[in-house]
């Protein structure tokens, strides 16, 4: 991989640096007003993160879904296509793959057949707001946005009645078979198989298609200019359209990654919002694969870290959230808080 | 967004350094300037300098002309006095008094407005509705009042407007009115024109001028830039003529001449160009019955029968607005056809995909480069490569080869003489001449059968526009047939072996250079005969 450092990727490092500190400076002012010191806050969370093997592993462990559905929104954000609706497609492919997981049972193809159905099914539910969108001119913000209600209520109606577990109570499916399970690479801990596709091989094969291929040119320039796109030749709705698609395919594997590597079951709770926390990295990352993936390691490192900080410093869970807003806000602002700086000298425009 | 200014003061330095030397040596007393500035240096964050050592000055009531070849600095020039650039250094001084001008709304109170090349008005407002934006900055919007100050100003200066027409409905000539009126209304004394006339007709031109007189003649001073020498002689007082970023002279209008500005503008410039007559073959385009719906549903083309001939420049001659747009967007593929059909010899191109088209070897040089014919935020060869970088050698089973797109890069870059820091530069830190040179460029380097050129020479300095006309003429001897919309009539005469005029949607006369009637020309263009 080529990392030549341009003064635009130097100015995309400042924007993100930026964001994450004034974010880390306004949820300092919350630590204050709870009652609680926000270096050694800071601390506990970089503690629970990183503190030992077992918990940097979790941290990877956490990145994983967070890389993998930000890395398909950078390719539809890279396109302008804001695609809001990650959450929804994560849990469709989860559950179109748990079904095949387990109606397969103990086979070889088990685990690449349910691989492959759950990208289909994420690739199936971002196609209905790709085609609105391409054929309609809908605008995919809001449908993308809904379809994600449609589809966690759906996959919960899936898991009450038809495809509930015959061997617990609770409204879930049955167990997967073990051919589906993702091996253990590192014994006594959660490293699953999953996490090494994710970051080895995933990530690889996204900067790879962003930067190095047609497919990657024509999503820079319909994403930049559409009109000139249209009049050099590029097929403008089809590059759109697979945008959005291929957003939804990485969406559906990190679902069931998230089945086939740590619950083992589908549920209705598989995910704490990875569909929303990848909108926070794709942005914070620039939608650039290598930034994306910085950015997901980031927001996994809060994650788990903020649920030993909460129990040490006995402060509420919800900090996560709370940086995850005030991330957005300062990323979306940090083009003209960049603006101002260089005005103001402080940085060399 | 608001930030606390401690948070950043430290690192804080002043990149500008306004020194308040006294310029009494100067043999002009500093009042009657209008805007002085001296040792002007600007240098863009690429490393670019585009200004050095500038040295300029308008006086009250004057027309002054900026002339430079592509490049030159003309444009960041007058983007430092309107305030939309800071320059690194250097002295401004406006009405004898020295200041910093930060941004457009300082320069506006100072008295300087600018007219910037791509229009700056919201298509879908009304004129009133438009001028009002930039006028109550505050407070409740009171368009009467403003109708009001519209007509007072513009009867002051009679430059008749309707302040309720939509902008999206005024041709290209009275929406640059608006501009012009925008900035009057806000009782700015110096206006400052970037290339009004590259896509005005000759007679908006003249309507223009018209205007720029009245102007003068009130007391106010126009800056303009242009590429047109005659344009200049014909309404400036002094020139300035800038050359790679420095100033070259200033001169008395009356003082010079054509041949004497040209070869100042391009050092050593004499004209070369020999134009001489194609001969045409075989029919390769073949329109036949062609109706075409414009933007609001109207028929902008009206049942259109033509004929174009390898190795035959077609002139396309009329008024912007009677349908050249919508034809010339229904033979690329950019516009449905609603009746009739387009044939390349025996290849059906009716309502075909543009890509296709394109495959088929026509190129289309659009009018509007900025928004149709660039991606701004991509590198020059990347761009370069917009038609072609799904065939081999660019890219092979879609994998993109930089390489290969770079190399043709630097070839096109070098025969065309694109003004670029590096082929990998974006966009949008060349100069207008010099975006337009890399899509005429690219569209005339590709193999095509037809090339359909829309004012293929707008924005470009004298040898630019000159290598283009060869390398058009170079096309037509090797067969290639191109259509040729140009609101410079002097073009389309001086190339085209056939010219067509269109008015209301038609073809309503047809000359051969031989058989041209200039005077019958133009009363067809205005839909008389
Ligand atoms: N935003 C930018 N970033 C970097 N370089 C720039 C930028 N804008 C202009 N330049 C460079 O500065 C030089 C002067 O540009 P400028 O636009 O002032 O030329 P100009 O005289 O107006 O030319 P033209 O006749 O083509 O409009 C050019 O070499 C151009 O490439
Ligand atoms: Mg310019």
């Amino acid at each position: 991989m080529e990392l030549k450092l341009t003064k635009s990727t130097v100015r995309s490092i400042y924007k993100a640096v930026i964001s994450i500190a004034l974010a880390l400076v306004v949820t300092s002012v919350l630590f204050i007003a709870t009652g609680a010191n926000p270096i050694l806050a800071y601390y506990y969370i970089f503690v629970g993160a990183f503190g030992n093997l077992n918990l940097t592993v979790e941290t990877l462990v956490r990145t994983t879904p967070i890389l993998l559905v930000s890395l398909g929104l950078a390719i539809a954000f890279k396109c302008k296509v804001w695609n809001i609706g990650a959450e929804g497609q994560l849990y469709m492919g989860a559950m179109a793959g748990t079904i095949t997981a387990v109606s397969l049972g103990n086979s070889p193809l088990t685990l690449p057949a349910s691989i492959l159905v759950a990208i289909l099914g994420g690739m199936a539910w971002a196609a209905v707001p790709a085609l609105m969108k391409t054929k309609l001119g809908i605008n995919e913000v809001i449908t993308t946005f809904l379809m994600n209600y449609v589809a966690i209520y759906f996959v919960q109606w899936l898991l009450s009645f038809p495809f509930r577990s015959p061997d617990t109570l609770f409204p879930e499916s049955a167990q997967v078979p073990q051919a589906a399970v993702l091996p253990i690479l590192l014994p006594t801990t959660r490293l699953h198989l999953g996490v090494v596709l994710a970051i080895a091989v995933a990530l690889p094969l996204v900067y790879f298609l962003m930067i190095k291929t047609t497919f990657g040119y024509k999503l820079r320039a319909v994403g930049e200019n559409p009109e000139a796109a249209r009049f050099g030749g590029i097929n403008v709705s089809r590059t759109i359209f697979l945008a959005l698609v291929l957003s939804g395919a990485l969406a559906g594997i990190a679902g069931l990654f998230e089945v086939s590597g740590i619950q083992f079951r589908m549920r209705g709770s598989l995910s704490p919002g990875y569909g929303y926390t990848g909108i926070v990295v794709a942005l914070l990352g620039q939608n650039n694969p290598i930034g994306v993936f910085l950015s997901s390691i980031f927001l996994a490192a809060i994650f788990n870290g903020s649920s030993t900080m909460s129990r040490v410093l006995n402060q509420p869970q919800g900090v996560v959230d709370f940086i995850q807003g005030v991330l957005v806000i300062f990323v979306l602002g940090s083009e003209y808080i960049m603006r101002y700086l260089e005005k103001k000298g402080v940085f060399k425009a | 967004m608001p930030l606390s200014p401690i948070f950043f003061k430290k690192t804080k330095f002043e990149v500008e350094k306004v020194s308040n030397a006294s310029t009494e040596s100067d043999s002009v007393t500093r009042s009657d300037h209008s805007i002085f500035v001296r040792g002007i240096r600007k240098t863009y964050p690429n490393g670019v300098v585009a200004n050095q050592d500038v040295t300029f000055s308008i006086l009250r009531g004057e027309v002054h002309a900026l002339l430079g070849e592509n490049g030159a600095g003309k444009t960041t020039l007058v983007k430092i006095l309107s305030g939309c650039l800071t320059p690194d250094s250097g002295e401004i001084l406006v009405n004898g008094r020295s200041v910093r001008i930060e941004d457009p709304i300082k320069a506006v109170k100072l008295g300087i407005g600018m007219v910037h090349q791509h229009f700056t008005l919201i298509p879908t407002f009304t004129v009133a509705e438009n001028i009002a934006l930039s006028l109550s900055l505050s407070g409740r919007l009171n368009l009467d009042a403003v109708k009001g100050k519209i007509k007072e100003v513009s009867k002051n200066l009679t430059l008749e407007i309707d302040p309720d027409a939509r902008i999206e409905q005024l041709p290209v000539g009275l929406r640059q009115r608006v501009e012009i009126l925008r900035l009057l209304c806000q009782d700015v004394d110096i206006l400052i024109l970037d290339e009004p006339t590259s896509v005005l007709t000759p007679l908006e031109v003249e309507e223009l001028f018209k205007t720029i007189r009245r102007l003068k003649s009130k007391g106010r001073s126009v800056i303009i830039i242009t590429h047109k020498v005659k344009e200049a002689l014909a309404i400036s007082d002094r020139i300035t003529i800038m050359r790679g970023g420095r100033v070259v002279k200033t001169l008395p209008t009356i003082s010079t001449n054509e041949a004497e500005l040209a070869a100042l503008v391009v050092e050593g410039f004499a004209s070369s160009l020999r134009v001489d007559r194609g001969k045409p073959g075989e029919p390769v385009l073949m329109v036949k019955n062609l109706s075409v719906k414009g933007k609001r549903g109207e028929m902008a083309v009206k049942g259109v029968d033509l004929v174009l001939h390898a190795g035959e420049i077609l002139g396309i001659a009329g008024v912007a607005g009677n349908g050249q747009k919508e034809l010339v967007e229904a033979l690329t593929g950019l516009r449905r056809i609603e009746s009739g059909t387009s044939l390349l010899k025996t290849c059906d191109l009716t309502n075909r995909p543009p890509k296709f088209i394109i495959r088929k070897g026509v190129s289309y040089i659009p009018e509007d480069r900025i928004r149709r014919g660039v991606v701004l935020s991509m590198s020059v060869s990347e761009n370069l490569a917009l038609k072609n970088f799904e065939e081999q050698p660019f890219s092979k089973n879609m994998v993109i080869n930089r390489e290969s797109i770079d190399r043709y890069a630097s070839d096109l870059i070098s025969k065309f003489g694109i003004r670029a820091s590096d082929p990998c530069a974006t966009v949008s830190s060349l100069s207008g001449g010099n975006i337009g040179k890399l899509v005429v460029a690219r569209e005339l380097s590709n193999g095509a059968n037809i090339v359909v050129a829309e004012q293929p020479t707008a924005g470009l300095d004298v040898k630019a526009s000159e290598a283009v006309h060869q390398k058009l003429m170079e096309l037509r001897s090797k067969g290639v047939a191109a259509l040729l919309i140009s609101a410079d009539l002097d073009e389309i005469i001086k190339l085209s072996d056939r010219i067509v005029v269109m008015y209301g949607g038609k073809f309503v006369g047809e000359f051969t250079h031989d058989s041209l009637d200039i005077q019958k020309l133009a009363r067809l263009m205005l839909g008389s005969a």
